[in-house]
Order: C-alpha cells, then structure tokens, then sequence
C-alpha cells in the first residue's frame, strides 16, 4: 500500500531559475526552474516533475584539481573551453560548475583572469552556469563585482556564501540578477540564519540555494543526510527560510582513503562509486543539484534517477 | 547669515517660474532610467518642457524635479562639463557602485557642496570621509579648492567631482534613486517606496558649506524628505539643517544617519572567540579573581547622553593587576556607559546579560552569575601574557560594538578595583536593579495581548518552543517577558518573536488559540497544543536549560519541584538530572514541566493544577532560596502556613515518607481533585 505522499504539508520549495535564454536576454541554450517541490523526492505523482540536475565541476586552475580527474580527462583539464564543451557535448552534464580556483593562489590579484574565465566558459557551452568564486575576504569584493558583470543576464548560480561571508556574493546577485548558494555547516538552524541574512541585504527567496555542506559516504554523509532531511521538512511544513532548492557537492568522495588506496586499475571505478551512490543518497535526501567531478558518474546517475522516477509513477507494490 | 527658510520659499518660487521656460529637448547617455529622479517618483519618462512640466506638477512643484529637469536641459544645451567633472553618472558606473554599497566596501554616500571659507578644513573633512569609508560626491566651487590644495579627486579616491556648480549636487539625488531602482526593488513610479528606501536604506548624508544661491538651497533642503541629515558649516541659520563645526561634523553626519564604522580586531594580548566560552579557570589555573561571594564585585550596564560616553574609552580606577596578589580575591566594580541613538533604556539588562558572553570569550578570563552576584577570573596563562584589568575593558567595549552596531554608536569601560569605591559603586548598582524589577513586577498576563516566544535552543532541541510571559519567565531563567519585546526589537527576525495569544481557550490550563496557533508552527507541526499554567494537560515542552522541573507525584496527588542544584534521589524515585534526561529534547511529556525558580512564586504556578497548594516536596535548598519572598506570597494568599507543609530532603526521602509527612502534616493536596 502506497501511503498519502502529501502527509498534510503545506509548504511548496521555491522556484529558482538557472540560466536564461535569449528570449530572457542571456544566451544559454536551456534554462531550468529548480524547486517548485510539495512533497520528498521521488515522491511527486506528477510525472512530468524534474529529476534532480547534475551539474559537472571543472576549474580555472588544474594544479589544484583532483589528480584522478585529470588522469582521466587527460589535457581537457588544461583547456578550459574545451573542457567545458566536452562535459556539454559528450559527458552530458545539466548544468557546468566552473570553479575559480586559481583565486586560491597565496595573493592572487589577476581579476582579470577571473572575468576571462568565466566568459571562456560562458562562449564554450550553452549550458547554465554556476560559479565559485574566491574565499578571501581581500579579493572577494573585486572577484564576485567581476563575476557578476561578467555573467550579466546569464543567471548564473554564484557560491559560495557562509554566514561570516556573505555580503560581496549577495551584492553580485542583486546589481547583476544572479542567485546564490548559502552555505551552512550541517546545522539546520545556521542554514535558516544565512537565508535570514540574505534576505536581509536584499536577495530574494527565489534566487537562493541552500547547500547544507556534503560529507562523502562514510565520512560523515549521515550528518548532512539528516541536517536535509530535516530542512526539507520544515520547508514542506511551511517554513519559508528554509524552502529553498538544495544543493549537493560531495568533492571529498575523491580524496577518502578508500579511492586513495584503491588499487590503480580499480582506482576510477571505486571513485566513481563512491561519487555515484553518494550522489544517489543526496538526491534521496531532497537535492535538486547534484555536483560531481568524475564524467562516468553523470550517466549513472541519470539512469538511476530516471529508474527511481519510473518506480514511483508505475504506482509501487 | 542666510535664513534657510527665506532662502528655500524664494528659490521655490524661483523654479517655478524656471519650468515654463524650458525649450529644448534632452536625455542623458548610458541610462535605462531617464531623468532617474523624476522617472523613479512618477513612472514618467521626462525629455521635453510637457512631460518636465507635467511631472513637476505631479510632484507637488518638487525643487529637486525642477532643478533635475533643467540641469538636464542646460546640459543638452551647453554640452557636458570638461574634466575632472563627470557630469551625469551612467548605470554601468552605478551598478558597481551599488555593489559596493551592498557589499559593505563603502559604508555611505556623502554629498559635499558650496564653497568652503577654509581650503584646509575642507581637505579634512574629505580626508575624514575617505577614512570611514564613505563615498562622498563634490559640487560646486568646493572642487578646484580642494585640487588646488593637492587634494587628490576621481573615483579611486572615492572623491567624485560631479560639476562646477552646486546644482550638479543633483546628479548625488539620482545616483541614489537609480540605487534604489536596481538593488531596492523600486518600481518607478511608486514614490513611497523610494522614499521609504532612501531614508531607510540609503546611508547618506549631505554637508553644506556657504555660498549657495536661493534655488539651490531649495534643491538641497528638498533631500531631507528622503531623509538625508543637511549639516551646514558657517553661514546657513532657521530651517531644520543642523549647524556644525567642520571638525565635527563627519561625525555628527554619521551619527544622525547611524551610519557605523565596524570594529574588526580587538587590541588585547589574548584570544577572543566563542570557541573559548565553554572554557571554565579552575582554581589552580587562576591568577586572581573576584567576586563569587570572596570579594566584592558587580556589573552595570547603563545607557548615557552620546557627549557623555567616549566610543572606546577605558578606565581603570585603583590598583592594576600587578599590584595583586598571586590567588587573592579582589574587588571588582564594571561599569559599561552605552550610547546609541536606537538604544533604549530597557534594552539595559539585556545588553548587560551579555558581559557574562563576552568575558568569557576572551582566551583566559571566565565569568558566571549577573549583576551583584558575579564571580569572574583571570588565568595564569593570560596574565603571564600580559593581560591586565585594562584588557577586560578592552574586550567588552570593541565585543559590544562589533555585536550591536545598529544599536550602539558608543561604548566606554569603567572598571574599579579600588575597595571603598566598589562598595560605593554598588549601592548606586544595587539601586538600579531594584528599579529594573520593579518594572516587571506588577505586570499581569492578562495585562498584554502579546507574549513572545523563545527558540534560541532549537539549535540542539529542534522543536522546543518556549512561550514567555509576564507571569512565567522562559523556563532557563534567563529571559522575561520584557527581555523577549526587547530582544524582538533589536533583532527583529531573532529567536524571540511576538505572540498574538488570541482567543482564550481556557482559562484555567492557560490554553490560547493563537498560542496554539504559533507552537504548532514553531515546532514545526509537532505540538499542536500548549497550555501555559499546567503540567498534566499539554504543558510546554522543555529544552534541556530548564532550572527547575516540575513534576506530579501520583501517589499523594501533588506536584514536586527539584531544580538542577540537586544532586540526591527525589521522592519520585529520580534525581535532576536522570529527570532531565527524560523530559528534555523539545518533547512535550503530561505530567512534567521545565520551569524557571522564580516561576514558582508566580499567581500563575500549578494553576492548571488548583494552585499552589500542590506542591509538595522541594530540596530545602530552594526552599531557603525563596523562602522571604515564598512565605509573603503565601501569607497574602491566606496560606500562612502551608511553607511548612512543603517536604524536602530532610523531612522525607523515598515516597513512603512523603505520603506519612504529608497526613501527619494535613497537606492541602491530599484532598484535592484527583490529579488522574
């Protein structure tokens, strides 16, 4: 017997529009509306209800990236443009998270850079964007200000802002019309303290997505499960801070001990499992976006969304 | 002098006449809002005299539509002015300055017009402005003074030179209406909303030096329906601008406007983080301490006159740290002046619970208890670093400024460590608390529509709604009902929120409709019933912070009390803390109550239960506690010598006791309406 997958809430997520069209002023091929859920994942009855979205890392600095990754993409990681038209084209990402990870460098000051790097991406893919951008409260101003301008009615997603860093990603978003990722650290009552702020300064429920901070499978995945599950429920039972879309990116599973170690013939399939089915518990958990770095785990993932899909319009057992 | 009033009446008429006379047509470059002023007021795209003069109707014959339509016509007639002046601003330009604004890179906008009497105070008034982030906008003559003073201008100076005459001022209005339209949501046309954004949110501020003609001393007082203090400097009297002098009157501006410089690093030889404030100084950690009922010591918070507080002064008054002795207890008097032009009187002991926070923040002090009763300690470790009385000023005046900077423009430290000046300090202290108390003490549940809710422990009990009203403080002890409206209005989406209590449901058990209404919310739908003054029938839910609890013991048909001092069994079979463990977590459990001590002196204690005459055992600890004011309210109740009847430890241990002492005793409770 199929329970009432209502259970009496009220609350419905809010939409967040990802990406705009020409017919919107921007130049992505696609864009999404993210959210608009009234119930768990998996659970609508309407069939036409999206599967969550996944969203393929790259970065504008390959030092610092995954060296598995690199591996296996090869020079793709060292040509950006291509790069990112390749997790278009031939991965088939949803969506392309490009981060500007060479604002990490010890005192980076090419904002330069990090404009071209975004337009690079922009000009190779017709995908919505996201966009992370630095964590240096000395260049954050100049970088997001650039981002923003940069990305100017793209609607792009821009991340990453935390309780203690804020202001500079929420002043992108509002002079440019971008949304942003709030980031809270497993704790279902910091992650509506951020969306209180937000909305504070000025951003728009419809133009947040909460990230609720991703553990790898095994490493403390369990914590972030429940602190979703948690802020899913008091969204559908009618907290409006914290209905917002979720946002999931497990960038650990590829450094846990189990794929360091792995055996090097085996090295990417275990990496790719973990990323897979730590994926999978997320998008459980309620995330509308799922973030991964490794190519093979974007078509696994969609086959598994797409089967948990059918399950439950077939009605169940 | 110029009188503003005069001054303004004649430069109205003046525009008036002004209008008609406009013959050409004109728009500026690089903006999608037209005359931004004009345009964000009325929705009217102005470009012509018909469209210039329909909106100055419009606008009630505005000065600063008038003087933005013919600045605008005067610049399609003459062509823009040559560098440094900008002229009119494009949007591209805005939208970064907008992000700056939001971001918190510049903290306000200044607008600096006339010509100064003195080239050497206007440079320092700039340079003052620079400083405290501010972005400041130039008009008229007050530019070549200031370059030719080797003052440098443009827009990496955060100097903006808009034009030769102090008209372009003008172009300062529509920066702001076009900020308003781009970040605040602003729809053009709703004017009411733009004002409200400009007073509200647009931290600006405008200071006027002389030399201004009648139209353009109209166009600069019609700012201040946007809500922008006018300061003046020389020359300007009447009217509602403030006079002040040009060393000074930065400050003054901010001031008006609350616009506040943020305080980042506090200068002391010791760490300073909530992560230290679980920390305790054991007394071999300790270096000195004071208070604790060893020595002397108490905290005030008290709200002054601005003249009166010095933002970061600290004093100490008697002997520094070296000249105490290693492990002795010394006298201690805090002093905290506050002054701030949204603070409140009653905000005092709200702002003063959080020295308790604060001290303990600091790496190597601690702190317990409040007001009068205070225990505080230095560590070894931190004196050895050099920390002296001095730093603990330090600490809570940049902590009180970096943590209330809406509320607080200034915060200065007294601290006495002299012996005879403690104990003189303290009566006036003690005074004061009394006057405090007695603030609340009348107030009656029935008197206020409104009580207010306390979630601030929902972080660790994801459900526990703690409702607070005059009669029954939060179930910690910590926070009344007064504390709750005031940390309402401080932080307005904060953990304290108001609760329309509603339609009463009943009266006995305490139940109200809206009550019922906010819990189920709050709880996130997991407690749709919550009564007030009862513990068998949906009493509130606890936390885990509660200092009491209540509980009901079947077998004599009465209710215990323990609080969280306790350490031994209760006639219930259970301690405190084996207690605690069962009822906390948010959970609302028949038959048990978190409850502050002072609950039980309330009218409102057990009356869903028949009153007071209930209670059957407490730990006599309590019972000494509350014994003056408990036996008071017992007598005027007619209960004269029900204290007596109450058990505790040394009269009954397991229940057997409780039931003998209570018939040899005659409790109340024993004939009472069964409890189940």
């Amino acid at each position: 017997m199929v329970p009432d997958a209502q259970f009496g809430w009220s609350g419905t997520i809010e939409g967040v529009i990802l990406g705009a069209t020409k017919s919107d002023g921007g130049t992505r091929r696609v864009s999404y509306r993210i959210g608009g859920g009234t119930t768990l994942p998996f659970l609508e009855e309407d069939p036409t209800s999206p599967s969550p979205l996944i969203a393929f890392e790259v970065c504008d600095f390959p030092p610092f990236w995954s060296p598995l990754v690199k591996d296996y993409c090869g020079d793709l990681v060292n040509n950006l443009a291509e790069w990112a038209k390749t997790a278009d084209t031939r991965y088939r990402a949803d969506l392309i998270r490009l981060h500007l990870n060479s604002t990490r460098q010890r005192n980076f000051s090419d904002i330069p850079a990090v404009g071209k790097a975004v337009e690079t991406v922009l000009s190779a893919t017709g995908l919505p964007l996201i966009i992370e951008g630095s964590n240096e409260p000395k260049i954050d101003s100049e970088v997001f200000q650039r981002c923003g301008e940069t990305g100017q009615g793209e609607r792009l997603l821009l991340g990453t802002a935390e309780a203690s860093h804020y202001r500079s990603i929420a002043a992108a978003a509002l002079a440019y019309n971008h949304s942003v990722i709030a980031q809270s650290p497993i704790d279902v009552n910091l992650a509506k303290q951020l969306n209180i702020l937000l909305k504070e300064i000025g951003v728009q429920r419809d133009h947040i997505v909460i990230d609720p901070y991703t553990g790898a499978l095994g490493y403390g995945f369990e914590y972030s499960y429940s602190a979703m599950e948690r802020i899913r429920f008091a969204a559908l039972k009618g907290d409006t801070d914290l209905a917002m879309p979720i946002i999931c990116s497990a960038a650990d599973t590829l450094t846990i001990k189990e794929v360091r170690e792995a055996d090097p013939a085996m090295q990417d399939a275990v990496a790719v499992s973990w990323e897979f089915y730590t994926g999978i518990a997320a998008a459980a958990a309620g995330a509308e976006i799922i973030c991964v770095r490794h190519p093979e785990t974007i078509g696994m993932l969609r086959e598994a969304f797409a089967s948990m899909k059918a399950r439950n319009s077939a009605g169940g057992e | 002098m110029t009188d503003v009033e005069m001054a303004k009446k004649r430069g109205e008429e003046h525009l008036k006449t002004t209008i008609p006379a406009i013959r050409k047509t004109f728009s500026y470059e690089d903006t999608a809002y037209h005359l931004p002023i004009s345009y964000a007021l009325t929705g009217t795209a102005v470009h012509d005299l018909n469209t210039a003069r329909d909106v100055f109707a419009k606008t009630g014959n505005n000065p600063i539509v008038a003087s933005e339509c013919l600045l605008a016509e005067k610049t399609a007639t003459d062509g823009r002015e040559s560098a440094p002046y900008t002229g009119f601003i494009g949007d591209t330009v805005i939208r970064k300055l907008g992000y700056s604004l939001v971001d918190g890179s510049i903290l306000g906008l200044a607008l600096v017009i006339g010509r100064p009497d003195s080239p050497g105070a206007a440079a320092a008034i700039c340079r003052e402005l620079q400083e405290k982030y501010m972005l400041t906008f130039l008009a008229g003559p007050v530019i070549p003074i200031l370059s030719d003073n080797g003052v440098k201008l443009g827009l990496d100076y955060r100097l903006i030179p808009l034009g030769s005459a102090p008209v372009y001022g003008i172009h300062f209005v529509d920066v702001i209406a076009r900020v308003a339209m781009m970040f605040g949501g602003v729809t053009p046309g709703d004017a009411s909303r733009l004002l409200a954004y400009a007073a509200e949110r647009a931290k600006a501020i405008v200071i006027v030096f002389p030399g201004l003609s009648d139209d353009e001393i109209a166009l600069v007082d019609g700012m201040r329906v946007l809500g922008f203090p006018i300061l003046s400097i020389g020359d300007y009297s009447g009217g509602a601008w403030i006079p002040a002098a040009a060393d000074e009157v930065v400050r003054k501006g901010m001031e008006e406007k609350g616009i506040r410089v943020n305080v980042t690093a506090i200068p002391i030889p010791m760490g300073c983080s909530p992560a230290f404030e679980g920390k305790s100084i054991r007394k071999e950690e300790m270096y000195v301490e004071f208070g604790g009922g060893r020595s002397t010591a108490f905290e005030l918070l008290r709200m002054q006159p601005a003249e009166n507080v010095k933002d970061g002064q600290v004093t100490v008054i008697g002997p520094e740290i070296d000249a105490m002795k290693e492990g002795s207890a010394n006298p201690l008097g805090i002093h905290i002046d506050v002054a701030g032009k949204t603070m409140k009187k009653d905000y005092e002991p709200v702002l003063e619970r959080r020295i308790h926070n604060f001290v303990n923040y600091g790496e190597g002090s601690w702190h317990v208890a409040q007001r009068d009763l205070i225990w505080v300690r230095l560590s070894k470790e931190a004196v050895a670093k050099g920390v002296k009385i001095e730093h603990l000023g330090k600490l809570l005046a940049s902590k009180f400024r970096m943590d209330f900077p809406q509320l607080l423009d200034a915060v200065a430290v007294t601290l006495i460590t002299d012996p005879a000046k403690v104990v003189e300090a303290r009566k006036e202290a003690e005074r004061v608390y009394d006057e405090r108390d007695a603030r609340i003490k009348g107030m009656r549940d029935n008197d206020v529509n409104t009580y207010y809710s306390c979630t601030l422990c929902q972080t660790f009990a994801p459900n526990h709604v703690c409702v607070i009203t005059p009669e029954r403080p939060a179930l910690c002890g910590a926070i009344s009902w007064l504390d709750g409206k005031i940390a309402y209005e401080i932080s307005p989406s904060g953990a304290n929120q108001p609760i329309e209590k509603g339609t009463q449901l009943n009266a006995q058990t305490g139940e109200f409709e809206g009550v019922n209404r906010f819990v189920r919310k709050a709880s996130h739908g997991e407690v749709g019933r919550c009564t007030l003054y009862s513990v068998m029938e949906y009493p509130m839910t606890c936390c885990g912070c509660f200092e009491a609890i209540a509980l009901m013991l079947p077998e004599v048909n009465g209710i215990m009390v323990v609080n969280r001092e306790f350490k031994g069994e209760t006639p219930s079979g259970m301690s405190f803390s084996t207690l605690a463990g069962t009822i906390g977590g948010g959970a609302q459990t028949p038959g048990f109550a978190g409850i502050s001590k002072n609950y039980i002196l309330s009218d409102r204690f057990l009356q869903g239960e028949g009153g007071i005459e209930r209670l059957v055992w407490m730990p006599s600890q309590l019972k000494e506690e509350l014994k003056n004011r408990l036996v008071q309210k017992l007598s005027d109740k007619g209960l004269g010598d029900f204290f007596d009847k109450i058990a505790d430890e040394t009269k009954a241990k397991p229940i057997e006791e409780l039931i003998v002492y209570l018939e040899k005793t005659g409790h109340p409770a024993l004939a009472m309406k069964p409890l189940v």
